[in-house]
């Protein structure tokens, strides 16, 4: 599931830039434009990240969404700057003022996570060259420690049985062949209505190569007992069987 | 007959966790932890100075004794690979605020990223970086968040004190301060991030 889920991801973010949601985008369009965040100039901004959404294509709704309300928030402080008389004045009303100071500290914070985020990437870096024990080989201990457990291990767990029963075939399970006992009756019942009959006829469908062997083997012992006739006019040729005249047809065991 | 200090290199060698020296100390049947980290840190100065291909480090509340990084270009090349898997961009600012707001639930991982993150969440806990907590006790009950000694191993970090500091909101979650940070002799920092200490739901005796 979550294999399939990373490669879409990835490939969404491409499509998107190396941007990774709204917060970043005007993150970057903040830094690029040497902006200080404290007096977030809400005319600049506003017009680059437009331009940057209408350059953008999106195949995620939610991502798209993002975006959007991001954009509106925008739009929305923009407007509320419309009305004051002097354009040059970035004075907004009290809730406009709040929902500006709100995105300006949004916009810090995720300034501090993108920052924490790289100094982890380094550790990471760091770390990665150095090897321990992936896998101790000690006998495991006779009580397991239960805080190590939490539930989303016992999801994993199920998860993965479920998985492995997915990956069982149900086996097929072969019908027992019939024995040569019983194909002679069945033979013999046939020719009871009918002079002749095809081998073919006996053996056709899907009959398996086991079910052909009991039937000729059912053949041959109904010849050798002077049941039945079997004629075969060409090598490779249709098996003709018919009745012995004469022969009062009952049961194969009755003889 | 082996020295203490001989068993000590040989419970190193042996466990895949890091090793508290609280352990060390049961062990050992030693007198306290501080004598345990005292056999650590000989053992340790002993690989330095010997300049072993092996080295003993501090990470998760316990000591590991991994190879040098001077070492890793051949190890690499025993694997035959050229670099080891690293976190997304994505994947390392969620931990990022797993790490510094634990616990922690989605919506509130949501509003600092601005964006969704599901998947990321779900790829940490798989990864086991990040585990759940318990639920918060709002409205649909979101799962909380928190890192796991994984995280603190696969970082190199002793505890969440050694997260840099930042000023603002992204402060450190109750209970690490910076007095905690630094590794008290008796080890009871270690115990302070001892996984399941704190966060869940559990109360002991109910």
């Amino acid at each position: 599931m979550s294999a399939e889920e990373t490669p879409t991801t990835a490939a969404l973010t491409l499509r998107v830039g190396e941007f990774e949601g709204p917060l970043d985008l005007l993150l970057h369009l903040c830094r690029t434009s040497e902006i200080d965040l404290a007096a977030l100039p809400v005319r600049a901004i506003t017009d680059q990240y437009v331009a940057h959404l209408e350059a953008m294509e999106f195949r995620d709704l939610e991502m798209a969404g993002a975006y959007l309300v991001m954009a509106a928030t925008l739009i929305y402080l923009k407007s509320k700057l419309l009305v004051p008389p002097d354009e040059t004045d970035e004075q907004l009303d009290p809730d406009a003022e709040a929902l500006r100071q709100d995105l300006e500290q949004r916009l810090r914070e995720y300034a501090r996570v993108k920052a924490i985020g790289v100094w982890l990437g380094e550790r990471e870096a760091e770390q990665a060259l150095l090897w321990g024990r992936p896998v101790s080989e000690l006998p495991a201990a006779d009580e397991i420690p239960l805080e190590d457990l939490s539930v989303h291990l016992l999801e994993r767990a199920l998860k993965r049985l479920i998985e492995e029963q997915n990956r069982v075939r149900p086996r097929e399970i072969a019908p027992e062949p019939p024995s040569i006992l019983e194909r002679m009756t069945e033979i013999l019942s046939v020719l009871r209505d009918t002079w002749s009959l095809l081998f073919s006829s006996l053996t056709g469908g899907e009959r398996r190569r086991s079910e052909i062997v009991v039937t000729l083997l059912a053949v041959l012992e109904l010849v050798k007992m002077g049941r039945i006739r079997a004629q075969q006019t060409e090598l490779f040729g249709e098996i003709v069987i018919e009745r012995q005249p004469g022969e009062t047809i009952t049961n194969a065991t009755a003889h | 007959m082996p020295q203490p200090i001989d068993v000590v290199e040989a419970l190193l060698f042996a466990s895949d966790a890091p090793l508290e020296a609280d352990r060390i100390r049961e062990v050992l049947d030693l007198a306290d932890a501080q004598e345990a980290r005292g056999l650590v840190d000989t053992l340790r100065e002993r690989y330095e100075a010997a300049d072993r291909a092996l080295m003993i480090v501090e990470v998760g509340g316990g000591f590991r004794m991994v190879t040098r990084p001077e070492i890793a270009p051949w190890l690499l090349r025993l694997a035959k690979t050229r670099t080891r898997a690293r976190l997304s961009r994505p994947a390392l600012e969620t931990l990022a605020i797993v790490a510094y707001r634990e616990p922690v639930s989605r919506p509130e991982v949501d509003a600092l990223r601005g964006v969704n993150s599901d998947a990321v969440l779900d790829n940490l806990l798989e990864r086991r970086l990040i585990r759940i907590a318990g639920r918060k006790e709002a409205p649909g009950r979101p799962f909380l968040y928190e890192t796991t000694r994984e995280f603190l191993v696969a970082f190199g970090l002793r505890d969440l004190g050694d997260l840099p500091k930042v000023d603002g909101q992204l402060t450190l979650p109750d209970g690490v301060t910076a007095e905690a940070a630094v590794v008290s002799p008796d080890g009871e920092a270690q115990a302070q991030q001892d996984p399941g200490a704190g966060g869940t739901d559990l109360t002991p005796g109910s």
